[in-house]
């Protein structure tokens, strides 16, 4: 069919258009009856036998053929970035701060400036210099899996990947230093699958990783589900929260020192959910619910227990269906207008598991140190285009900068945009 | 019109010329086959795969982020436009039908696993593939099961890790019959 339509498109002749027209009708015909609905829904059986499965549900989607968005691993050139299209409120700009970065997500800023961002297929740790007013980059480390998880702490970078981790002690300094690698001390589980890291220091100076559930829906084992702290060295292991699914995005609130994250809902329950979550750990140890209990309290269609939502945490705020509500940080610095300090911004990679595209923007939270009265709001938009449904950008990661700009990475176009604001 | 549309977004990108691909692809054949040659042992058919996912192995491969021994210094050459000239010559070509009986049982079997698990909707329903998603359908039996057991194992990455999703605890006894399903459309 691909050849048909190349063929079809390439032709300049008015008969061959025509006749090529007339083609495209069945062929569109043809392909309405391949991605049609399933033909019955599953019986009660499949359903059992399909929970040992991950639980995938096609049928229960308006289009049953959805799979992920595939990355983009070739340079996008400035010129290719719709700069212009990125739409944020009166008195904020948008400019393109760096690119030709293939799949660049989590960011982490050196004391001296220099930003790290790491990647997840492409296996790249990228390094960032500012030199004055031009960004230049290296490729810090390669070929790792999935190194998505970068943070700072003490002059030292430390890099996550799903099976390894490094710290390049005093890097600043000494750009060539060779990592230490520390995976035996942080004895992570080795399953990849919603396993790439997500880092972070807390105010307390440990380090914070999230360690998801390796399936869609399943009941995972002890080891997964969580986040967990660490002394810097990779000794103390403690958990802090558990039944989370896949956090990509955690920060420390500016006055309480409390854990905030994001989480990312199950897919193929229903087109609207159950809605991505932002949460706030005010206990040690709290459980948030997967896989019995997600969003505001809906329990899941296929791991049904009596009460599946008591003593579960419900989230601040819901981020959205399948919004895949990734890194997040909360603003505390002077350039944004007052109401802004102390919200959250969120990047909302955007959604596959759904028919009509969410997310694709970066989102602004407001809520009490209490996690009470939470507001979400688009920030950042124009990414996707309503119309078409599709999209062009990805918001990945958001950064704060000393000079209280904001930056956001974006992996399907290699880019980090500075977001800033004048009055 | 949604067909129609995202079949322009795919023109608009690729001014790709699977003639050159073929000339390009000339080593690949010893082993991954002809139209009237099945590939060898353990090897998959490239023909009739979507082009986005031609293209990514190849970079995964090239790059070293997809290991297979015997594709070691294959691709130190081959540069990205090369990988959009190939995977046009593979998506053109049709592949070679393996004459091998099914096991009814066993299909059977499989095809209520493929089911369970929503192969066809990533895959579509005549698994046939879309995007970076693969052609499984009659694809060799015994690279399926050896491709699904790696991403149970975490040593094959894919795009993204949803196969390592979907394998997760999944028993070799299913693999095998969802193999031989798959193998045998």
């Amino acid at each position: 069919m691909n050849t048909f339509l190349q063929n079809c498109l390439r032709s300049t002749r008015f008969k061959a258009l025509a006749s090529c027209a007339l083609g495209l009708v069945g062929a569109y015909a043809l392909a309405q009856q391949m991605v049609g609905p399933q033909t019955k829904p599953p019986s009660a059986k499949e359903v059992e036998q399909r929970k040992s499965k991950g639980g995938y549900y096609p049928e229960r989607m308006k289009n049953p053929n959805l799979s992920g968005h595939a990355g983009r691993m070739t340079v996008t050139p400035p010129s290719e970035i719709p700069v212009d299209k990125i739409k944020v409120p009166k008195g904020f700009k948008v400019e393109l701060w760096a690119h030709g970065m293939p799949g660049v997500r989590m960011m982490a800023r050196g004391s001296k400036g220099t930003i790290w961002a790491g990647t997840r297929i492409i296996g790249r740790v990228y390094e960032i210099k500012d030199k004055g007013g031009a960004r230049q980059h290296r490729i810090l480390a390669e070929k790792l899996v999935q190194p998505n998880g970068v943070a700072f702490q003490g002059g030292n970078l430390y890099v996550m990947a799903i099976n390894r981790v490094f710290r390049y002690d005093g890097i600043e300094d000494n750009p060539s230093v060779k990592p230490i690698e520390l995976t035996a001390q942080f004895k992570l589980p080795p399953d990849v699958h919603h396993n790439w890291k997500f880092i972070a220091f807390g105010p307390d100076s440990r380090l914070y990783v999230q360690v998801g559930s390796p399936c869609n829906i399943c009941e995972p084992s002890p080891e997964h589900g969580q986040i967990r702290r660490y002394i810097a060295d990779g000794s103390g292991m403690e958990v802090v929260a558990r039944g989370v699914r896949n956090s990509v995005g955690f920060d420390f609130h500016p006055q309480t020192g409390e854990l905030w994250f994001t989480d990312n809902g199950r897919d193929w329950q229903a087109e609207d959910g159950p809605q991505d979550e932002l949460n706030r750990v005010s206990k040690f140890g709290q459980f948030f619910g997967f896989p019995y209990c997600h969003a505001q309290g809906i329990p899941d269609m296929d791991f049904k227990k009596q009460d599946p939502c008591k003593g579960v945490t419900l989230p601040v705020a819901l981020m959205g269906p399948h919004a895949a509500a990734l890194g997040m940080r909360f603003y505390s610095g002077s350039m944004f207008p007052k109401e802004y300090v102390n919200s959250i911004f969120v990047a909302r990679h955007g959604s596959w598991n759904r028919s009509t595209l969410f997310g694709f923007d970066v989102a602004n939270v407001r809520a009490g140190a209490d996690g009470k009265n939470a507001k979400v709001t688009p920030f950042m938009t124009g990414f996707k285009d309503p119309k078409e449904n599709k999209f062009w950008g990805r918001p990945a990661d958001v950064l704060l900068m000393p000079d209280g700009a904001l930056l956001v990475s974006d992996d399907q176009n290699g880019a980090i945009y500075r977001v800033s604001y004048q009055k | 019109m949604g067909l129609v549309c995202a079949a322009g977004v795919v023109l608009a990108q690729s001014q790709v010329d699977p003639t050159r691909g073929e000339t390009l692809a000339r080593p690949c054949a010893a082993c991954h086959g002809t139209p009237d040659r099945d590939p060898l042992p353990l090897t998959p058919s490239l023909a009739r795969q979507p082009e986005d996912y031609t293209v990514m192995q190849l970079f995964l491969l090239r790059e070293g982020l997809r290991e297979a021994p015997q594709m070691a210094g294959m691709l130190k050459n081959i540069t990205d436009p090369d990988f959009f000239d190939i995977a046009a010559y593979y998506a053109r070509q049709a592949p070679a039908r393996g004459t091998a009986k099914p096991d009814l049982q066993l299909r059977a079997r499989g095809a209520a696993l493929s089911r369970e698990m929503g192969c066809g909707s990533c895959h579509l329903r005549d698994y046939s593939g879309q995007k970076q998603v693969p052609r499984i359908a009659n694809q060799r039996e015994d690279y399926l099961a050896s491709t699904l057991k790696a991403y149970r194992g975490n040593q094959r990455a894919g795009p993204d890790t949803s196969m390592n999703g979907i394998l997760y605890r999944v028993p070799d006894s299913d693999i095998e019959a969802l193999a031989h399903y798959l193998a045998h459309q």
